[in-house]
């Protein structure tokens, strides 16, 4: 008996040092697992806001939704179906027949972003079986409102293209930490020497220099033109030429970030203006007559002789325009408006210093006016995913270096993208300033907007009397175009126009073309207030600069110039 | 007044037999407590300070109860605050007035003098 007992209290004792000091860690861990409550405490995602005049307008929020979720084995289905039925409406996704079928599951889901008042009518239902879980959500109060800029935010919480996309980081935050002891119902008690609080870092509140109410109308303008023009994609950007900020950005058709999934594709969330490098055209011009100008080779008064067409590497160079009064001798200005290749060209022999060659030197130069200078085929710098487009170095490996600097001239054999046009065309007109274009203008912090510092250029293209006679071309040009109308007295208004190739299966397109048009303006005698530049294109059709994407420029000028209050030159 | 004469204890002839003015009646002696009583009395005080431990981290434990719901019901009120801004931000969207009541009965504004097509 004794020695029974003995036995007894001998293996109990192994057993608890066996339990307590050998598998003394396996035990701890366990206990700890059992009575820690460890949570992230999610990061708000920052909203995004918009400019409406002075104040900053929220364009994307956070909001709480609820999913409801039912327990088909203690649900009463009749009382569930009719209480439910009419409070789930629309946001039901599963029929009550599936819910039902299997009566031994325990959890279905019923209904997903149910917002808070209906959530808080079935949380007082009392309903047996059935319970809300509550998630976040992001949510665009303008519906469709520049939805290629702003993107949106995946299943995972990842921001995808545009704004929430580039900016992901800084809207995610960072998540924090809570390891406390917890009871029985999971409330975190402060008893333990182990806990740890780590609160969560929000994430920041963007705030863009979109002006909100500008970007609605140039949406709007841009789908009104696209019936009356007949092209299905018509894409825009306006920009202050003094400072780079961007405040309109638009692409046509858009899509409901809140419904992002209903796209025929992916295709459909590009944001053109930054993401789709093309070959811009005439709109060139612009740069090769300003860089020409700028090395003192050309002046708009300075003549050439037009034969029409000229060949350069084997290639010919045509004109579009091949009226008979345009061909022998004429003006730089004359070949600007309208728009001469050969002009063009002219110019590019000039910077090498000859009159009838295409030199290394002419190379290298419009090479360091195009890609160092106007930032043309590289990447801007802007706050969102760009394309970087393409320019042929000029001393690179390849035949035919001449015609495709020929071709450079008149935007061909390049790519480059419309917010890289639009920051080059503001540095033209600006007095030669080349801002990085920008697209946020600060942040809110505790409700309060935050601007960012005053932007300064970060270099200088070309002279401010280059730049004075570059806003004197475009003016001459727009002029010579609008002679069913002049625009308004006392306001500069110029531009240019651009038509397109477009390169399918490796070689241009013959029924296809894109549509372009670059135009500045302000109040007449001071510096331009405005750039706004357009883009016409459909697949499979041919668009014209001065067909198609003129009367947009149009009606966006004269809402842009409305808009803005800009005030015209009074007679003195 | 009759002269009277102090005679000490010690000294008087009949300390042992009478009784006198300051006589001690209680006998001090030195005490101590044996070893069971030690023992309770520890176990007293180390029960008394449990029962304090104990009081002491209730509260606390009440108090993270306390804590607990207030924080469930800032995050609804919270929650609440989100839901009330997107409800105002829908109301103040641009399309929301275009399509407003009021929108519908004005007339459009026609610029006049700008460049036609």
């Amino acid at each position: 008996m004794r020695l029974g007992l003995l036995a007894a209290m001998s293996i109990i004792v192994v057993r608890l040092f066996f339990i307590q000091i050998i598998q003394h860690d396996k035990w701890a861990e366990k206990a700890a697992a059992q009575q820690t409550l460890q949570n992230v405490l999610p990061a708000k995602r920052g909203e995004i806001y918009m400019m409406d005049g002075n104040e900053p307008v929220a364009v994307v929020m956070n909001a709480t939704v609820y999913t409801v979720i039912v327990d088909p084995m203690l649900a009463n289905r009749e009382s569930v179906e009719e209480k439910l039925g009419s409070l789930i409406k629309d946001k039901q996704i599963a029929k009550w027949d599936d819910v039902f079928a299997n009566r031994t599951r325990r959890y279905y889901i019923v209904a997903k972003n149910v917002e808070r008042k209906a959530a808080e009518q079935i949380a007082d239902l009392d309903l047996t079986g059935v319970w809300l879980q509550s998630n976040t959500k992001r949510v665009y109060p303008e519906g469709e409102l520049a939805s290629n800029l702003l993107g949106f935010v995946n299943a995972e919480g990842i921001g995808q293209y545009g704004i929430e996309g580039a900016l992901n980081d800084e809207l995610t935050g960072e998540d924090g930490l809570l390891k406390t002891i917890k009871d029985i119902n999971n409330v975190a008690l402060s008893i333990g020497d182990d806990n740890v609080k780590i609160a969560a870092k929000d994430g920041e509140n963007v705030v863009l220099t979109i002006d909100r109410t500008m970007q609605h109308n140039i949406e709007k303008i841009l789908e009104k033109k696209s019936q009356e023009i007949g092209f299905k994609n018509l894409e825009a950007i306006v920009m202050d030429p003094n400072n780079g900020e961007v405040l309109a950005m638009a692409n046509y058709p858009g899509y409901d970030p809140a419904n992002f999934g209903n796209v025929e594709s992916a295709a459909a969330y590009i944001n053109h203006v930054v993401e789709d490098p093309f070959e811009p055209a005439s709109v060139c011009k612009t740069f090769a007559f300003a860089a020409a100008t700028d090395l003192g080779v050309m002046t708009p008064d300075k003549t050439f002789t037009n034969f029409g067409e000229i060949t350069i590497d084997g290639w010919p160079i045509r004109n579009a325009e091949q009226g008979a009064n345009l061909l022998g001798t004429q003006t730089m200005q004359t070949a600007f408006n309208y728009s001469l290749n050969t002009g063009s060209t002219q110019a590019l022999r000039w910077m090498g210093g000859s009159e009838t060659e295409i030199t290394q030197t002419a190379r290298e130069k419009l090479y360091e006016y195009y890609f160092n200078r106007f930032g043309l085929g590289h990447y801007t710098g802007i706050e969102l995913y760009e394309s970087p487009g393409y320019l042929v170095e000029p001393n690179a490996d390849m035949y035919g270096l001449a015609s495709t600097y020929a071709n450079m001239t008149f935007g061909q054999n390049m790519q480059a993208t419309m917010v890289q046009v639009a920051a080059a065309i503001s540095s033209v007109v600006n007095g030669g300033k080349y801002y990085i274009p920008t697209i946020v203008a600060g942040k809110m912090v505790n409700g309060e907007f935050i601007a960012n510092e005053e932007r300064e250029p970060v270099r200088q293209t070309i002279s401010a009397q280059t730049s004075a006679s570059m806003r004197e071309m475009l003016y001459n040009t727009r002029k010579m175009w609008r002679s069913n109308g002049t625009d308004p007295v006392g306001y500069y208004v110029g531009g240019k126009t651009g038509t397109a190739q477009v390169i399918k299966d490796g070689a241009y397109s013959m029924d296809e073309t894109q549509a372009t048009y670059v135009g500045v303006g302000g109040k007449e005698g001071e510096l331009p207030s405005y750039v706004i530049m357009v883009r016409v294109w459909e697949e499979g059709k041919l668009a014209g600069g001065q067909e198609h994407a003129l009367p947009v420029f149009n009606d966006l000028k004269n809402y842009v110039q409305n808009y803005l209050r800009i005030q015209p030159k009074t007679a003195e | 007044m009759r002269p009277q004469t102090y005679v000490s204890r010690r000294n008087s002839a009949t300390a042992t037999t009478a009784w006198s003015r300051n006589y001690n009646t209680v006998r001090h002696t030195q005490k101590s407590i044996g070893p069971l009583a030690y023992s309770f009395l520890v176990g007293l005080i180390v029960l008394g300070i449990g029962l304090i431990y104990v009081a002491q981290s209730t509260r606390a434990t009440n108090y993270d109860y306390e804590l607990s719901a207030i924080e469930n019901e800032i995050s609804d009120l919270q929650a609440k605050k989100e839901d009330l801004a997107v409800e105002k931000a829908r109301l103040t969207s641009i399309v929301a007035s275009e399509n407003s009541e009021v929108a519908s009965t004005m007339e459009n504004a026609n610029a006049a003098g700008y460049a036609g097509e």
